[in-house]
């Protein structure tokens, strides 16, 4: 499974789409956006910090672990850090699989263990409107 | 030897540092390296330690280690 894990201070922008594998039959699109409220009280964004190296090996762990339950042929992971507005994306994921069970069960697991396990949080510190 | 020790989110805010380096044995746990530098501070049960960036024991001597980084609770994606 080719695997591609990107952290950025940038806003996300989706790969371009794969031209030339045809034995493409599913691709899962996944974006987590900021919402304008945190806990009841709304909120400009939200800034997110990383333990970069070890966020990096733990989501290179939990895609060798998955793609061993969910082979799909490529997965795409864009984390933002630093501070993220309401409606933009914190979270990228893009799964290419040939059969689409593989490609939703992969992606519902892999945020789940990113949310879990991954080093990054996000802080409401300087986000209040 | 020197270890250098993390932190970050919420542990950071009430540590107050980011990054700091601690005169250490191979034989010492994280949690007594953190006593050293943070000797008010008592992690609960949702703080996890990093030794070489893998998850690791509170109570289980760092070795020959480079590196301790104190994990909260993460709330990435």
């Amino acid at each position: 499974m080719k695997t591609h894990i990107e952290l950025t201070h940038q806003a996300i922008l989706p790969p371009p789409l794969p031209t030339d594998d045809r034995e493409i039959g599913a691709q899962v699109d996944f974006l987590g956006i900021v919402r304008e409220s945190e806990a009841g009280e709304p909120i400009a964004g939200l800034n997110y910090e990383a333990h970069e190296p070890m966020a990096q090996s733990m989501m290179q762990r939990i895609l060798a672990d998955l793609a061993l339950l969910h082979p799909c042929k490529e997965v795409w992971i864009i984390h933002r850090l630093g501070f993220v507005p309401v409606g933009q994306a914190a979270l990228f994921t893009r799964v290419l699989s040939k059969h689409r069970k593989a490609a939703l069960h992969l992606t519902d697991e892999l945020i789940d263990r990113i949310k879990k396990d991954v080093p990054i949080w996000k802080l409401l510190e300087g986000t209040k409107e | 030897m020197k270890i250098k020790l993390l932190a970050f989110a919420q542990v950071r805010i009430e540590l107050g540092f980011a990054e700091s380096t601690v005169e250490c044995s191979a034989t010492e746990t994280p949690r007594a390296i953190l006593a050293k530098v943070a000797p008010e501070y008592r992690p609960d049960s949702s703080v996890r330690v990093a030794v070489n960036r893998e998850y690791a024991d509170w109570d289980k001597p760092v070795g020959e280690a480079f590196e301790l980084a104190i994990i909260p609770l993460v709330s990435g994606g």
